[in-house]
């Protein structure tokens, strides 16, 4: 009886040590928070830019000279700023942003990493081509919208036409480097965009109007590398409890 | 059927169970996640190294110095085979 229930034990752990590779795989997958920082950043520039020039502009049109030229100044500083950015961490050296801090955000626990495919001369293409065809859609439906063809409310549903299956290839090109836990953004995009067409009303109106592609989409995008976050956490806990040894077992040779 | 000594050890059998599933980690990520001294992860690599299932690549993060660890295509075989003859013997010993 003991030597059944040794053997049922041992199996057990045998089972327990193969789930390793899976728990440690997951966790390199879902650690989110430096993308996540950084687009922040890049939501704190763009809104930068956003507010001084309408300040300055604002400033000309009511006569307050100094508030416009400390505006223009500020701008010119938020400008210059790629440039600066570009020599530091452009070229040779792209990718050194997002390891630096890659390092202040996990610098505790270590790193673990997925290798990032190597694409094709024909996938790069394809991505470049996917990237550059978003944007002129993107434009084309703002466009479409101000002059009058597309209504405000349905900016949203029209921009999952080619967003969300844009995502879905930026997906399958990008795995296994991201788990499926990307494709939380795509199925949230999709479905709000189903219940404005079905009638919700999920949609901003008056000043925001022009923002009902823009807050979706960066809003799931969020929410996304939240859950993918938090999902890192759960996996390194569960990663934990499998490598774990105490003491003598540990250390023992 | 032999059981590879190297690979039996339980804290190096979880080092080279944590590099399959990924491309590689560095040093801190394995001492965080095994709960091990520096001395003695450093020991139990040094030993994978010498048996050539692990690739070291050593760098700097700024003044730093940051190691990191791969296994190796041997590495990779060698664990397939332990796992194949741990399941072999178990066969044998229900049977």
């Amino acid at each position: 009886m003991n030597s059944k229930q040794h053997n049922k034990s041992q199996d057990q752990n045998t089972e327990k040590l193969r789930e390793i590779p899976k728990w440690t795989r997951k966790y390199a997958q879902n650690r989110t928070l430096t993308a996540f920082v950084l687009m922040v950043m890049i939501c704190l520039y763009s809104m930068g830019i956003g507010v001084t020039s309408y300040l300055a502009a604002r400033g000309f049109i009511k006569g307050h000279i100094i508030l416009a030229s400390a505006c223009i100044v500020v701008l010119a500083a938020i400008l210059i700023f790629p440039i600066i950015f570009i020599s530091k961490f452009g070229g040779k050296n792209r990718g050194l942003i997002g390891q630096k801090m890659d390092q202040w955000i996990y610098g505790r626990e270590g790193t673990a990493s997925i290798a990032v495919p190597e694409l094709t001369k024909k996938k790069k293409w394809l991505d470049f081509v996917c990237g550059a065809v978003v944007l002129i859609c993107m434009l084309g439906t703002m466009f479409l919208s101000m002059v009058g063809y597309i209504a405000f409310k349905y900016l949203q549903p029209v921009s999952a036409l080619y967003i969300v299956p844009v995502f879905v290839f930026e997906y399958f090109l990008i795995r296994p480097r991201v788990g499926p836990l990307f494709l939380i953004c795509p199925i949230l995009y999709t479905i709000h965009a189903i219940l404005i067409v079905a009638g919700v009303p999920i949609f901003f109106t008056g000043y925001l109007r022009f923002w009902n592609m823009v807050i979706p989409l960066f809003g799931y995008l969020f929410l996304t590398y939240v859950i993918a976050h938090l999902y890192s956490r759960y996996a390194l806990k569960k990663l934990k409890a499998l490598t774990h040894l105490e003491g003598d077992t540990a250390n023992g040779d | 059927m032999e059981i590879d000594k190297i690979i039996h050890e339980p804290t190096r059998l979880r080092i080279m169970m944590i590099l399959t599933g990924i491309e590689q980690a560095d040093f801190n990520f394995l001492l965080t996640t095994l709960n091990l001294t520096r001395g003695n992860l450093s020991r139990h690599v040094e030993k994978l190294e010498s048996a050539g299932y692990l690739k070291v690549k050593k760098s700097f993060n700024g003044k730093i110095p940051n190691t990191r660890y791969q296994l190796t295509q041997k590495g990779s075989k060698a664990l397939a085979q332990y796992w194949e003859n741990i399941d072999t013997l178990r066969r044998s010993g229900q049977s």
